[in-house]
């Protein structure tokens, strides 16, 4: 080796282990990963008990990663080291077809999938079994449905809808697989897009013997909207735009929060600048609310088991209902919900994403 | 605490780098002992006690043996004390259970186990106490008169946990002496900077293929073949990796380690993959059991003997598991077969002595990697297509696809041809120029992506921890 080349690869060496060394030591720390939706690991605390038990290095070796300078910078040369130098179809189990981003979900887990279809009929024999007028069961393809044609190993959708309709056959199953398409889905995040699934909404009330006029309009809202993908898989996507949709009976409609005890709109726009945007449709995750519908010319009334899925559903069925409640059993321990449901005359439609489905371990 | 790691690369190694520099030549030993210590109790702060133990008899016993040189019965007692230390230690440590656990299969009795929580390195460490003691004993070197430079040895970081396995020979006279140089440092730098890239972009990306075929359900003849393919060369990449970044470390430190790994699937038969593959292992299985016990200069069923000697310890000090004997096994016999009948032959084949080769390999680390015995031979039967399995399927072709840049590079690098063309490069007519760019700037997007994974991703073991 000639001295230049010495000194050059010393001095990129050693500028990069000191050089970042040095910038870990004065840059400081940060609270939370924006793009992974996350609080960011701190300093553990040193002392006597924490070194003995190790418990101080595993808590710092994840607090150098949280806090590591240019962190986001580096992680965007992974993913794309990744997917351009390695041609790696996906990056943190999240890959790319047609401009869509999509987490890799796979293979059936039949025995997540009977879980549950067994809290399922644990709810019905439970509190709705002689009290619900009926009870509608359906199943949301996830964006891999549309995707097949990428190479991208999928689930076996027609084996979860045979396995679910066959130990749920209290229920009726209303299929909204052929009225959704990808398109309906936003690119950078799992959810579908509110002011794109009016057929599936429509058909999903057809099914329950109800009718949408579909007459709403879809507003923007002033976000730029980066989903949940974008931070998990570093990848530099673009901004999507956010809608909700606007119409006399949901914009008249309230929301009771039964957590907070409060009422609130159908959307919470608060929300449209926070780490998820989504939440914006009711306020995010809630275990259990209701929505008004003063304007209803009906007194049907519907309870809507669901995931966050549901949240950007309901507005598009309140026109049908004077009243729908909206159960999530992830936070709401389902053998607590005869405190809380009165299913008397109601419609049941117990509704979920074929992601839940597949890790249904939280489903209570 | 591993070399791969963030702690490591931008905590650890700045620091001590920084003290090892700035304190002068008769202190270098003491940081770089202190430091190692640091190092290892960093992932294990309770084992550390071992390894003071190991180190504390072995510096006793050294000086014993050479004061008693000429009282062969006391030197012999004194190298046999230290070595059944240390040997001890391991087995309490690493094999203690699976003797009780056969032990109660055997018999039908239930002896508990005792549910000892394996202290990482020690295989390592045990090896490198054992040579020095021997080598004291043979009057080959003489015994450390400082505590802190046998410590220093015994503890380095850089091949504390994973070798290469390291003589007392081999650096006695650098732990005395050693010359610091620029160019000894870029050379070290470069090297590191190779083997982190080897682990962390080749090696943990194929460990990735091999957990998501062990998760899959939706295997397929392909499948298999895809899994022991990525294995092979993951735990290669992984290994030599490692071996590279402990040998660079060596270097800016001022050692020279020997080289653990010499292009393996090059080779044309089993005997000489043994010789490429953790050669430091099969040398100081060949110096300090295989001769001693009469290497191949003895009658023929006594070469046998010694031979299965020497493979059933060699799979064992992998781990106590029947999958680690029989793989050791499985290297006897066919070394025993070559050497016999068809060695010649393969060496002076072309192409069929290495597919030979690979196939062999492949066989024997699904072996290596099989959680028992049962399941190792169901995957052969499931590679030969005798376990009902389709011969393709959509997952396997996605994964295939997926890991296709990586496998060919990692199928690339495992031979010299990289090396070699880069060195006609280099010594061509403006290769200095040429390499004046090249290298830093390929060290320098190695070390971005490097640290781009590292900041990303939780993927990270290092396979020979548990050895």
């Amino acid at each position: 080796m000639r001295k230049f080349t010495v000194y050059a690869v010393l001095t990129v060496c050693a500028g990069w282990i000191f050089g970042l060394f040095a910038l870990g030591i004065i840059t400081p720390d940060g609270e939370v990963s924006v793009p992974e939706r996350r609080k960011l690991a701190q300093m553990p605390e040193i002392n006597a008990d924490s070194l003995l038990s190790g418990e101080f290095m595993s808590g710092f070796e994840t607090y150098s990663a949280d806090q590591f300078p240019f962190r986001e910078s580096f992680r965007r040369i992974k993913a794309l080291g990744q997917y351009r130098l390695f041609m790696q179809s996906d990056s943190n189990g999240i890959y790319l077809h047609d401009g869509y981003a999509a987490k890799l979900d796979f293979p059936l887990d039949e025995g997540s999938v009977d879980h549950a279809a067994e809290r399922m009929r644990f709810i019905y024999e439970s509190f709705l079994e002689g009290k619900a007028s009926a009870v509608y069961l359906s199943v949301i393809p996830d964006k891999n449905y549309f995707m097949r044609d990428g190479g991208a190993p999928t689930l076996d959708y027609d084996e979860m809808v045979r396995q679910l309709t066959e130990k749920a056959d209290f229920a009726e199953y209303i299929d909204i697989f052929p009225y959704l398409e990808l398109s309906d889905y936003y690119r950078t995040d799992t959810h579908w897009r509110i002011e794109k699934i009016g057929e599936a909404a429509k058909a999903l009330a057809e099914g329950m013997g109800v009718s949408l006029s579909g007459q709403w309009e879809a507003k923007p809202l002033d976000v730029r909207f980066y989903g949940v993908l974008c931070g998990q898989s570093a990848l530099p996507l673009g901004a999507e735009e956010m809608y909700i949709i606007s119409s006399p009976e949901i914009d008249g409609a309230r929301v009771y929060n039964a957590e907070t005890g409060e009422y609130q709109g159908v959307y919470d726009l608060g929300r449209a600048g926070g780490a998820d945007p989504y939440e914006v449709y009711l306020g995010g995750a809630r275990s259990l609310m209701s929505i008004e519908n003063p304007a209803a010319k009906t007194d049907k009334e519907l309870i809507i088991f669901r995931d966050s899925f549901g949240s950007s559903l309901a507005p598009h069925l309140i026109e049908a209902y004077r009243k729908i409640t909206l159960v999530d059993t992830r936070y709401l321990a389902a053998p607590m919900l005869g405190r809380f449901l009165d299913a008397d005359g109601a419609d049941v439609l117990m509704i979920y994403s074929t992601m839940i489905l597949n890790s249904s371990e939280t489903m209570t | 605490m591993v070399f791969s790691s963030i702690p490591f690369l931008f905590w650890f190694f700045p620091i001590t780098l920084a003290l090892y520099f700035a304190v002068p030549r008769f202190m270098k030993n003491g940081v770089l002992f202190v430091a190692s210590l640091g190092f290892y109790a960093w992932g294990e702060p309770k084992f550390s006690v071992f390894m003071l133990a190991s180190i504390a008899q072995g510096y006793v016993f050294g000086l014993l043996i050479e004061k008693f040189r000429e009282k062969i019965r006391l030197r012999r007692l004194f190298t046999a004390l230290s070595c059944g230390f240390s040997i001890g230690l391991l087995v309490y440590c690493k094999y203690a259970d699976f003797f009780i656990t056969n032990f109660d299969r055997l018999t039908g009795l239930s002896v508990k186990t005792l549910g000892v929580v394996l202290p990482i390195g020690i295989s390592f460490y045990t090896f490198q106490m054992l040579s020095y003691t021997v080598d004291v004993s043979r009057g080959r070197v003489s015994a450390q008169k400082n505590p802190i430079d046998l410590g220093a040895y015994i503890a380095m970081f850089p091949q504390l946990i994973a070798g290469p396995i390291v003589r007392y020979s081999d650096i006695a006279e650098q732990l005395k002496s050693r010359s610091h140089s620029a160019e000894k440092a870029a050379a070290g730098a470069s090297r590191f900077v190779i083997g982190l890239a080897k682990k962390i972009l080749i090696a943990n990306r194929l460990g990735e293929l091999v957990s998501v075929y062990k998760a899959s359900s939706g295997s397929s003849v392909a499948f298999v073949w895809l899994y022991a393919v990525a294995y092979a060369l993951h735990i290669y990449y992984d290994f030599s990796g490692y071996s590279d970044m402990a040998i660079g470390l060596g270097k800016i430190l001022g050692f020279d380690f020997p080289e653990n790994f010499n292009y393996p699937f090059i080779s044309k038969s089993g005997t000489e993959f043994w010789r490429r593959w953790h050669m430091t292992l099969g040398s100081w299985f060949r110096d300090y059991v295989y001769i001693p016990m009469g290497g191949n200069r003895v009658s023929k069923p006594r070469w046998y003997l010694n031979i299965f000697t020497v493979w059933l310890l060699t799979g064992f000090w992998h781990g106590a598991d029947w999958t680690f004997i029989v793989w050791g096994l499985f290297f006897a016999v066919l070394l025993l077969s070559e050497k016999s009948f068809y060695l010649e032959r393969l060496e002076k084949g072309r192409f069929w002595p290495h597919v030979y080769l690979i196939l062999c390999v492949l066989v024997s680390f699904v072996i290596f990697d099989a959680k028992s015995l049962g399941q190792g031979f169901r995957t052969i039967g499931d590679m030969l297509g005798l376990g009902g399995l389709p011969i393709m399927s959509s997952e396997t072709l996605y994964y295939l696809k997926s890991y296709a840049v990586t496998l060919a590079v990692a199928a690339v690098g495992s031979t010299p041809a990289v090396k070699n063309g880069v060195m006609k490069l280099f010594s061509a007519k403006h290769g200095e120029a040429v390499r004046a760019v090249a290298e830093p700037v390929t060290l320098l997007a190695l070390l971005a992506l490097c640290t781009g994974y590292l900041v990303d991703g939780s993927f990270n073991p290092f396979l020979y921890f548990r050895f």
